[in-house]
């Protein structure tokens, strides 16, 4: 167990690497840098002096070949050090974890939502396999699988929040937010919050109340299924206790493996409803030419995703004693 | 033993052949009722697509002009198809009134509906036809079907063009996933070590990097990016999941006895893995493929969407979208386009939903659904 988990932590340690260094030399090539970035957005007409413009390149390290600057961003990352945003003039890590929160709130009552919804559904689903109710919801879940999420919430803002007038079309909070009192900001919030968690939450709703249909589909066929049938239990005791127990199994692996996307929000949904979150903050930094931002975002997407994936792998073995790390 | 020849030989014909994989997987699919619907839609989408100037245009399907004939729609698909005539009489884009001013004995046959993807109708350039409305004003009417943009330019003159945009991208950028993904899939689970090392941490780079994150930085180092170079951009982006089950496939069957005689014969390594194991190992990876397929068409219309798309005379449904999403009162720009891209992601979808239970043995008794 040890070995494995050395091993695999020196792998996804040369794999980190190499995913920043490719990552740097890709965003330092890009055209434009942070300081034109910067102007263009000002005022065309401002043009900044040869000397200035030198200064700051040297400031911000731009003077160097990117190689050499990505050797200075990895000494000062074992350091603990994520550097400054260039375009908002603060500490990457600060900036990370103010956006952090705003995308949590979304991600985690949308986590709880879904399977708080998708583990009856999957159950249900199996419970009535073939049949016409069974049928035609499973159905309506596959197309709402295949809705695309930015499709959904235009269509819900337009309804929602044009059409009905009924909930706020975007952004966190109310303008007069801090006027309110603590109960009103939190309706305030649960108000705006409404649509994107929404979005967030039917497309994983149907992809996991499938896979739990799936998966009892696969387990309702083995031997102890009918041993327990034949002993006369009830089918609802069956279900519940004989077969989903056993389903748990792959759907603790699906956990590990949608750790990244709890933290990484979309881009997209984001941007709809100008949630200032961490997908949002990627998308800027791109367009600034951030190049701190981005790295330390790209860091922590990397990490969590090799995180997610050793852990599922490790939990594995954890809940299902039939596995054994060592013989890999 | 004690049989002749011959006797034997019409023992052997006499068998049934069983019907081979293709024909199986296509008598197992064609069971499938929504898998079915799936791709007749996508055969009417692709359809509509070589159809479209024919569907809707300002420029005739074919045309008599000074005693030629000529098809001026054909500058729908390449600006150079439209044959240069027309831009030395000075047609200005106007063929009704033009084709009448300048030769009384000209005929046309014009496409169902009078409209241009690129730009606005005006007052009378079809005889009294009012011009479209711009602004907000343009909500679906009987010469608008699907309304009109800020600029007057026909919603649904876009969509349908659009619609080549949509299918090229799906077609396109996933042949070049599927290339690269086998190839890397194929190298590392045929050869195993340290090759399967490398390119195991190739596809954990590619992974690790929210897809559109990658896809934007890409695109930012093509400053003028065509709508070529975004296919592919997404192509090169989205082979992940295929490389990963090529290399599964190919790690079990490697050690197949079919392999190891091919092997015993004096057989290139190349041509091992591409003529005796890859056409194995290609059902599996089919069905990724065609999920892909609308994964790119939705990558792209995300493109689009968010102001990242091709250049802006190309007509595509996520551009539409992010006009609709500048004026909400106009909802047909969201409706009308948000509806094609479900319809068409839902189809990719069902189809390969359908393709994975024909080929999958397990999943085969389940029918229908």
């Amino acid at each position: 167990m040890l070995n494995f988990l050395i091993r695999r932590l020196a792998i996804a340690l040369l794999t980190l690497l190499l995913i920043t260094f490719v990552v740097y030399g890709l965003i330092r090539n890009t055209p434009g840098n942070p300081l034109t970035q910067e102007l263009s957005r000002l005022d065309p007409g401002k043009v900044m002096k040869p000397e200035d413009f030198e200064r700051l390149n040297k400031i911000y390290g731009l003077d160097k070949p990117w190689y050499v600057a990505y050797g200075t961003w990895l000494g000062n990352l074992a350091q603990f050090d994520l550097g400054r945003s260039f375009s908002r003039k603060r500490p990457v890590v600060d900036l990370i974890t103010e956006r952090m929160y705003p995308t949590l709130l979304l991600s985690i009552s949308s986590l709880c939502i879904t399977y708080l919804l998708a583990i009856p559904l999957g159950l249900f689903a199996s419970a009535r396999s073939g049949k016409v109710d069974e049928r035609i919801s499973s159905t309506l879940l596959y197309m709402l699988y295949s809705f695309p999420s930015f499709v959904a919430a235009l269509f819900l803002q337009l309804y929602f929040a044009v059409r009905l007038g009924w909930l706020p079309l975007f952004g966190m909070v109310s303008d007069n937010h801090e006027h309110m009192s603590s109960w009103e900001q939190t309706v305030d919030l649960f108000r705006h919050a409404l649509l994107p968690v929404t979005c967030y939450t039917y497309g994983s709703l149907a992809y996991y109340s499938r896979f739990i249909r799936a998966n009892m589909h696969e387990v309702l066929r083995q031997d102890y299924i009918r041993t327990a049938r034949a002993k006369g239990l009830g089918p609802i005791r069956v279900l519940v206790r004989h077969a989903f127990r056993n389903t748990l199994i792959p759907l603790v692996t699906l956990m590990g493996l949608t750790l990244p996307a709890l933290l990484s929000g979309s881009i997209i949904i984001e941007q709809i409803f100008t949630w200032p979150g961490m997908g949002r903050l990627y998308f800027e930094s791109i367009r600034e030419r951030d190049y701190p931002t981005i790295m330390g975002l790209t860091l922590m997407f990397s990490v969590l995703t090799l995180a997610g994936q050793l852990l599922a792998d490790f939990m594995y073995a954890v809940v299902d004693p039939r596995v054994r790390l060592d013989d890999r | 033993m004690a049989l002749p020849i011959e006797n034997r030989k019409s023992k052997i014909e006499n068998v049934k052949k069983s019907a081979g994989f293709w024909k199986e997987t296509w008598r197992q699919f064609r069971r499938r009722r929504l898998g079915m619907a799936a791709l007749i839609f996508v055969g009417a989408l692709t359809v509509t697509a070589i159809l479209s100037p024919a569907i809707v245009g300002t420029r005739p399907i074919v045309c008599q002009y000074k005693g030629h004939l000529y098809f001026p729609c054909m500058g729908y698909f390449n600006p150079r198809w439209e044959n240069p005539i027309f831009q030395i009489d000075k047609f200005r884009k106007r063929y009704p009134e033009s084709l009448k001013a300048k030769d009384p004995a000209s005929w046309a046959v014009w496409p169902l509906n009078y409209n241009d993807p690129y730009r606005r109708v005006y007052d009378n350039e079809w005889p009294d036809r009012a011009g479209n409305p711009t602004r907000d004003q343009g909500r679906p009417n009987t010469l608008n079907w699907f309304g009109t943009d800020q600029r007057g330019v026909d919603v649904f003159a876009q969509m349908v063009h659009g619609t080549r945009v949509a299918l090229l991208v799906g077609i396109l950028s996933m042949g070049i996933a599927a290339a690269i993904g086998i190839v890397i899939g194929a190298l590392a689970g045929y050869f195993g070590g340290w090759a399967d090392f490398a390119l195991s941490r190739l596809v954990e780079l590619v992974l690790c990097i929210p897809t559109l994150v990658l896809i934007l930085a890409l695109l930012a180092i093509i400053e003028q990016a065509t709508i070529w170079h975004i296919m592919a951009i997404i192509g090169a982006t989205s082979w992940t999941s295929i490389a990963r089950l090529t290399r599964g496939e190919f790690l079990r069957l490697k050690e197949m006895d079919f392999v190891a005689a091919a092997r015993t014969t004096g057989l290139g390594e190349l041509r091992i893995i591409f003529r005796y194991i890859l056409p194995n190992a290609l059902a599996p990876v089919l069905v990724p493929i065609t999920f892909g397929i609308a994964g790119a068409i939705l990558t792209e219309s995300a493109l689009s969407f968010l102001g990242f798309g091709a250049p802006p005379p190309n007509p595509s449904w996520g551009t539409l979208l992010s006009a609709g999403r500048s004026n909400y009162q106009m909802w047909w720009l969201i409706f009308y386009p948000g509806l094609a891209i479900f319809f068409t992601v839902l189809a990719y979808n069902l189809i390969g939903e359908g393709l994975q239970e024909a080929t999958d043995p397990r999943l085969r008794e389940g029918g229908r659904a």
